[in-house]
């Protein structure tokens, strides 16, 4: 096959990759772009959700200071946890239990302690990540069906990514001579549009893309029973650990603040971001946050009647492996390093979406043409040498090898 | 949009299908749509806006204490992987015991010992969680088993037929007696 029709048959790949699904890829686009504000935007839209300084010096509270001034305002009720969200500007969040059996969260301020709301009935953060990473499809066997539909779609988009950059000849150009023609009709525009967003977000098309395949892999690994993780069970309290109370009595309990201290003593460096108290009286508090590693979170398991770490989970515990697996996340989602990042995400996000959309216009415009050119080319000519006579379509129209 | 030379008069219909036929992607948003009723149901299950589980089984009177006890969902067990098949029950504990009780667990026929009574539950006394391995050759007369252990050291237990407790697990139990 000579170069240009190979350059023709790329194109024409390239053309045909997103096009049969790319409604289904333009909604999971704009989910994932919203997903990764929606706690923004929740911020935005519910003040209580919103941590308030009552003065310019307040101080947090500790988690043990939090955790008194919830159970005295609310005496019934039972705190599961309590975790700090990674950026100030945001409430604690307190997983709750009521005497009647409902668990909402609580969103309490980290200054003075006031439960400043409980979480609504509709949560948009989850609802917009149900939508985005499994279609709602609920999972009820294993993995979700729609969680395997949305996954797959990182398989067209590597290719979109890959088979992109080998049409657009000699696509650095673009990053020294950037083109965005407003005044040549919309197909014009639609291409440089397209051709230069893609070539600022190729890192972005790449992590998005392959952290989904990942995301694929790991439903697979799932579903066949296959795990690559070197956790081991979660450490149980030794029964002679648990006291025998007299009837009447108290149980004595570490507190919290007890238990973070003895973290933070374990895991020099840790940032304790949330507490999870015991579920029973045989399991452990745990403190946990992360370390130097953002994208990854370290744990200890304090024993609530002896104050020893009985376990630790540390990024030194995690094989190459995990590092690479765990990090799959958050480099998709782009919590990892606050506010600044989120909207990094939440932009070329938006970009995302517009490749898709501007793939979808550009074809409807001239893919056509050129795939009825190559279907009209006598099938010997593709083997020869490039025939004398000139193509159906300008190759550099085809190829994208000129601005 | 230029014709392809190779559809020679289209009817109708074959002119729709070129011309939606790359447009009909938009028709996926309708299992999300139809998934929508059933994503909220359960969201209001998970916390627990409707009711202790899918189905509550009723009061079960363990010596001096007592306890609420609900199949998490009203269906079969469901297959964990190396686990085998699970069914969740979720329980409250009556609220003059919560300060008593220092755990609760669940097993398929009497437990030997505390050591053995089986799964313990997990979460808060209001709303707490057990998931049971159920083994496929389970008899359909077989009794669940609840032990709770005080913080004094005493121990009570009770029990009620499985049939009781969840029929769609005993109608799964008569499916597996078919095949070995």
């Amino acid at each position: 096959m000579s170069k240009k029709s190979r350059s023709r048959l790329w194109f024409l790949v390239h053309s045909w990759l997103a096009l049969p699904i790319w409604f289904f890829l333009l909604i999971i686009c704009v989910t994932g772009t919203l997903a990764t504000v929606s706690q923004e935007i929740i911020w935005l839209a519910n003040p209580d959700v919103r941590a308030s300084k009552p003065s310019a010096d307040a101080e947090r509270l500790s988690y043990g200071q939090v955790l008194e001034a919830v159970q005295r305002a609310e005496p019934e009720i039972i705190v599961q946890s309590i975790s700090r969200p990674q950026e100030d500007h945001f409430a604690l969040n307190a997983r709750v239990s009521y005497p009647d059996g409902t668990s909402p969260t609580f969103y309490i301020n980290p200054y003075t302690g006031a439960i400043q709301g409980v979480s609504p009935q509709f949560d948009f953060r989850q609802f917009t990540r149900a939508l985005h990473g499994w279609w709602l499809v609920p999972f009820t066997n294993g993995f979700s069906w729609g969680w395997y539909l949305v996954s797959l779609t990182g398989l067209p988009m590597l290719a979109s990514l890959a088979t992109g950059l080998v049409v657009y000849k000699k696509f650095w150009k673009g990053f020294f001579k950037p083109t965005l023609r407003f005044r040549h009709g919309a197909r014009i525009f639609w291409g440089d549009f397209h051709r230069l967003s893609g070539i600022w977000s190729i890192w972005f098309i790449a992590i998005i893309s392959i952290t989904g395949i990942w995301f694929l892999i790991q439903a697979i690994l799932a579903d066949n029973h296959i795990s690559i993780s070197t956790e081991g069970v979660p450490p149980v309290v030794a029964r002679e650990d648990a006291p025998i109370v007299a009837a009447g009595g108290s149980v004595p309990r570490l507190d919290v603040d007890q238990a973070v201290a003895a973290a933070s003593q374990r895991i020099p460096g840790l940032e304790a971001s949330f507490v999870s108290l015991p579920g029973n009286a045989y399991s452990h508090i745990f403190v946990g946050g992360r370390g130097w590693y953002p994208l990854m979170f370290q744990s200890a398991a304090v024993n609530p009647y002896t104050g020893q770490v009985d376990s630790t989970r540390l990024l030194s515990d995690r094989s190459a492996l995990e590092f690479v697996t765990e990090s799959m996340r958050p480099l998709h989602t782009g919590d990892f390093g606050g506010l600044w990042l989120k909207l990094v995400w939440f932009l070329f996000g938006l970009i995302l979406s517009m490749m898709v959309l501007s793939g979808l216009l550009i074809w409807s415009k001239r893919t056509v043409q050129a795939t009825a050119a190559l279907a009209k080319r006598p099938a010997r000519a593709t083997r020869q040498p490039k025939p004398a006579k000139p193509a159906p379509i300008r190759i550099s129209e085809a190829t994208e090898s000129q601005p | 949009m230029s014709r392809a030379a190779a559809t020679p008069a289209p009817s109708h219909l074959g002119r729709l299908w070129y011309k939606w036929r790359f447009h009909l992607s938009a028709l996926l948003v309708i299992i999300p749509l139809a998934f929508m009723p059933k994503y909220f149901k359960d969201v209001a299950l998970f916390r627990g806006e409707s009711g202790l589980g899918e189905r509550e089984v009723g009061e079960v009177q363990v010596g001096p204490w007592s306890l609420r006890l609900a199949e998490f969902r009203q269906e079969p067990p469901r297959l964990e992987g190396p686990a085998g098949y699970m069914k969740s029950f979720n329980a409250a504990l009556c609220q003059a015991c919560i300060g008593q009780v220092k755990a609760t667990y669940l097993r398929i026929g009497k437990p030997r010992s505390l050591r053995a009574a089986g799964a313990l539950f997990f979460g808060s006394p209001y709303r707490m969680g057990a998931s049971l391995p159920i083994p496929a050759r389970t008899k359909a007369d077989a009794e669940l088993w609840i032990t709770m252990e005080g913080w004094d050291g005493s121990m009570h237990q009770a029990s009620i037929p499985l049939a009781q407790a969840s029929p769609a697990t005993l109608a799964w139990l008569d499916k597996q007696g078919g095949k070995p």
